[in-house]
């Protein structure tokens, strides 16, 4: 009787995940070789129009793995469900997209019927019978070709780009329900979210004002922000800044930062160290204020102001403010 | 701050090795090429049983071959003549030696040595860059079949019974907190059944090797000197190619040791650096200063003038000579090139030494290999070769000469007259040392200290054209590193830099690192109280800090691999 393969394939709220059908094609080519069969699952909850797409493929099934409790992802629940499954249906091998949802619950789910799992492969071998993955080491300078232990279920992820997903072939599966048993769920996610991406884009910005050492303590920083409100500009540090936590590191300007070229860039308190000139000399227009007459800041600035920033910008901002209202 | 330590419950992957040479400098490139060598010609006589050089490994921190090489540099072709009979067909040469002379600067003038001393005289040498001269050996190693992993650190031995079992790469994609980040990648344990360390001055794993075998046990403390290097491009006809120049003197005074080197190259480049001996007495010593003032003397600042900076850069050189090198091989392990310190204190002249240091070794590797034993009395079989070799026909007899140092510059010179005369022996064999950094003296100390050397200490300001400040020459080194990764600068207890080296010695981190890596902070809150602030990401791998700090409170570890300077043409 033919092996199986199994292709578990990823959905997310209720979505498929495209780069399953890498894994679909990776598997399919690999059973044309082998002479084995490709049936596919996905887990989660109300999920029939995700199998039905996958449905549209040439995979002898396609498995709809259901339970309430499966609606969100959590390890424990996917992994309990897909024991039970694979248990009973008894696939040879296993093929997943090494996505970071399989990276959670793959070592898992092998490990939990003492089986192996070749991760991040980025291809395959068949041999004389023989079946090998492909896994890069030293960063891609070698590749190791790696053999499986034990009798099965034999359990293996593709590196997204191994395959090709439009390599994919088509055809009709039909569909199997199949209820799930999740036993106990110790995790309760919460509404995923999104880390703020870069707040703020500073190589967009038109106006700058940016704070160096010369700010002197943390709290100052407000001197500056009150003038780029007034100015509708954004706030920008030099290293020593964001490298103590007063700003974050996306408002770095500099050679190991952002480079910027805004309409106007103010410099306070910023001595014009060449790392940070390189990453804002091509600015429209320059001001620079310094304390310091002799500050290298000055042979780039078009306006060199040498005094106390911490008299001259709140006047500043002052007077910005007459002029904006 | 968090320092560099080894993740807890990481497995490592493990690899098989026959022999493991870590690092890919001279030493270690000539290193894998002669035994690379070796196997040909075995494999000639041999055809049914082969060696394989697939189990052969070069480490490289470098993102490529030749990277972090810094030097001035003379090459003595002697080495490579054995090498590669044909290498000045195909190697890049800046320039043949063409004149050679020593000059004696006061604040002002120059004197010129009459003759140029026999050590010193370099005719049959060639300038070259040691960056391209590394990288073309590089290309070498990979028409061999040797495997070089560049972008890949050393960075701990591995032990198994009291013998050198392999060597650990660095992990990668480690965060600022020493969490793991989405990148991450353990580093592999290459389980090697000989490891040879040839990671240049001072290097990390040789320290680690010595500390645990207690390697110094019989032997001098090795001393060093931090040199610092500009590369310039100047008008035409300012210095013909293959114009080799010294000079002693200013702006060092008679209680440092030090000197200069200009080097004429191809298409109107000098090479041009100091070397201050990390033995000097004034913690305020900074040796990239010593450079500025060097060149605002007449003589170099007619040289320079109108011309361009191109690079920067800076490395130590152990000189310590033949007894402050430690023992060459033992069970699992050997050191080769500056690592073990093959370099000829008089002529100051390493690469040639570096390059037969390697090549001994893979003679012994190839020799162990054969026999399967690599323990210490095969390994030992190195230290046998180096004696018979001409590696100690040229560093014995200069053997006393930097000790003779160790009390100024006049009693140097007496010194080496003296063991000149008497083939090295001078007034007893052996000379003792002393390790550099115990010459520093506290600030109280420097009461009663001579003058005359503002020129070396503290910050240079720089004038932007000849002479320039840290910050600026730094970023023409090219450095760069992955930024979200924990110090590599490992430092024992940062309370003694705020409450007894500030009192003590003033910080001299500040001062001798070239790369501005260590700065004293205010500490928020705590009027009058320093801490120290590191900029790990500005390190150039000198090594100066490791080999310095009064206390010896700092390690120099490897950071993630593929960062560091970007020596270009250096």
């Amino acid at each position: 009787m033919a092996e199986t393969i199994l292709v578990l394939v990823e959905q997310r709220e209720g979505k498929l995940n495209r780069v399953s059908f890498e894994t679909l094609a990776g598997a399919q080519a690999l059973a044309k070789q082998a002479g084995w069969t490709v049936e596919a699952a996905v887990v989660g909850n109300n999920i029939a129009s995700v199998a039905a797409e996958i449905a549209k493929t040439a995979v002898a099934k396609v498995y709809a793995i259901e339970d309430k409790a499966l609606e969100q992802y959590t390890p424990d629940g996917f992994v309990a469900a897909l024991k039970a499954f694979i248990e009973g249906r008894k696939p040879k091998l296993v093929l997943l997209p090494h996505t970071y949802q399989v990276r959670d619950f793959a070592p898992k789910l092998a490990a939990s019927l003492g089986a192996v799992l070749v991760s991040d492969a980025v291809g395959y071998k068949y041999e004389g019978g023989k079946l090998l993955f492909t896994r890069q080491m030293f960063q891609g300078k070698f590749a190791a070709d790696v053999s499986l232990a034990g009798e099965g279920p034999w359990f293996a992820s593709f590196q997204t780009g191994a395959f090709r997903g439009d390599q994919v072939e088509g055809g009709e599966a039909a569909v199997e329900q199949v209820s799930a048993a999740t036993g106990e769920i110790r995790t309760k996610p919460e509404a995923p979210f999104q880390e703020a991406k870069q707040a703020v884009d500073l190589s967009q910005a038109t106006i700058i004002v940016s704070v160096g050492r010369g700010i002197k303590e943390q709290k100052n920083i407000e001197i500056a922000k009150a003038l780029a409100d007034a100015l509708g500009g954004e706030i920008a540090a030099s290293r020593p800044i964001c490298d103590a936590g007063w700003l974050p590191m996306e408002r770095q300007v500099g050679s190991s930062g952002q480079t910027v070229s805004p309409k106007l860039y103010l410099a306070l308190g910023i001595s014009g160290a060449i790392q940070h000139i390189v990453g804002m000399k091509g600015s429209r227009n320059i001001i620079a204020i310094n304390k310091d007459s002799e500050a290298p800041i000055f042979e780039i600035a078009d306006v060199a102001v040498v005094g106390n920033l911490f008299e001259i910008v709140p006047a500043l901002t002052e007077e910005v403010k007459k002029v904006r209202v | 701050m968090i320092f560099r330590t080894p993740l807890e419950g990481i497995e490592h992957p493990e690899m098989e090795a026959d022999v493991v040479i870590v690092g890919g400098g001279p030493a270690g490139m000539a290193c894998a090429l002669r035994l690379s060598q070796l196997i040909d010609a075995h494999n000639a006589e041999h055809p049914d049983a082969p060696l394989s050089k697939e189990n052969i490994y070069v480490l490289e921190k470098g993102r490529e071959i030749g990277q972090h090489c810094l030097s001035g540099a003379l090459l003595d072709p002697r080495s490579m003549n054995e090498l590669l009979p044909d290498w000045k067909k195909e190697a890049p040469i800046e320039a043949e030696v063409e004149s050679d002379s020593v000059y004696f600067l006061t604040k002002k003038s120059a004197f010129k040595a009459p003759i140029t001393p026999p050590p010193m005289q370099d005719h049959g040498n060639y300038v070259i860059s040691i960056n391209r001269f590394t990288k073309w050996l590089g290309s070498k190693i990979e028409e061999t079949g040797i495997t070089i992993f560049s972008g890949f650190a050393g960075s701990e031995l591995l032990f198994e019974d009291g013998r050198v079992a392999g060597v650990r790469t660095d992990d990668k994609g480690v965060d600022k907190t020493n969490q793991p980040k989405g990148n991450f990648e353990p580093g592999y344990d290459l389980k090697s059944k000989i490891t040879i360390l040839a990671e240049g001055s001072r290097g990390s794993l040789t320290k680690q090797l010595a500390g645990t075998l207690n390697l110094f046990k019989d032997r001098n403390p090795m001393t060093y000197g931090v040199g610092v290097k500009e590369l310039w491009e100047v008008p035409a006809g300012r210095i013909k190619p293959g114009e080799v120049i010294y000079t002693m003197g200013y702006p060092l005074t008679t209680k440092e040791y030090g000197g200069a080197w200009i080097y004429g190259g191809k298409e109107n480049t000098v090479s041009l650096g100091f070397v201050t001996g990390l033995d000097y007495p004034d913690p305020r010593t900074d040796p990239q200063h010593v450079l500025q003032s060097f060149k605002q003397h007449p003589f170099v600042a007619k040289l320079l003038d109108g011309g361009k900076m191109v690079r920067y850069g800076a490395k130590t050189m152990p000189y310590g000579g033949w007894w402050s090198m430690p023992p060459l091989g033992g069970n699992g392990w050997m050191i080769v090139g500056d690592s073990a310190g093959f370099l000829n204190s008089q002529r100051l002249k390493g690469i040639h030494l570096a390059i037969k240091s390697g090549m001994l070794a893979a003679e012994t590797a190839f020799e162990a290999w054969m026999s399967g034993d690599s323990s210490a009395k095969q390994l030992g079989t190195f230290q046998k070769k180096v004696e018979d070799s001409w590696i100690r026909e040229e560093l014995y007899p200069v053997r006393n000469f930097h000790q003779g140092f160790e009390h100024g510059f006049l009693s140097g010179m007496l010194n080496t007259g003296l063991l000149m005369a008497t083939g090295g022996y001078g007034i007893r064999d052996r000379y003792p040392a002393h390790a550099g950094h115990e010459r520093m003296l506290p600030v109280w100390d420097l009461m009663g200290h001579p003058g005359g050397r503002s020129q070396l200490l503290g910050w240079s300001k720089g004038d932007g054209k000849l002479t320039f400040d840290k910050l600026t020459d730094l970023y023409h080194s090219g450095t760069r590193h992955e930024e979200d990764q924990p110090a590599h600068l490992i430092i024992k207890d940062t309370d003694i830099c705020s409450n007894r080296c500030a009192k003590e010695y003033g910080n001299p981190c500040q001062f001798f690192c070239p790369a501005n890596v260590y700065e004293m902070e205010d500490c928020p809150g705590e009027a009058g109280k320093k801490r120290i602030h590191l900029n790990p990401s500005n390190c150039v791998h000198c090594k100066t800090c490791d080999i310095m700090d009064p206390y010896q409170i700092i390690t120099w570890v490897p950071p993630e691999g593929g960062g560091g300077p970007s020596y270009d043409g250096m």
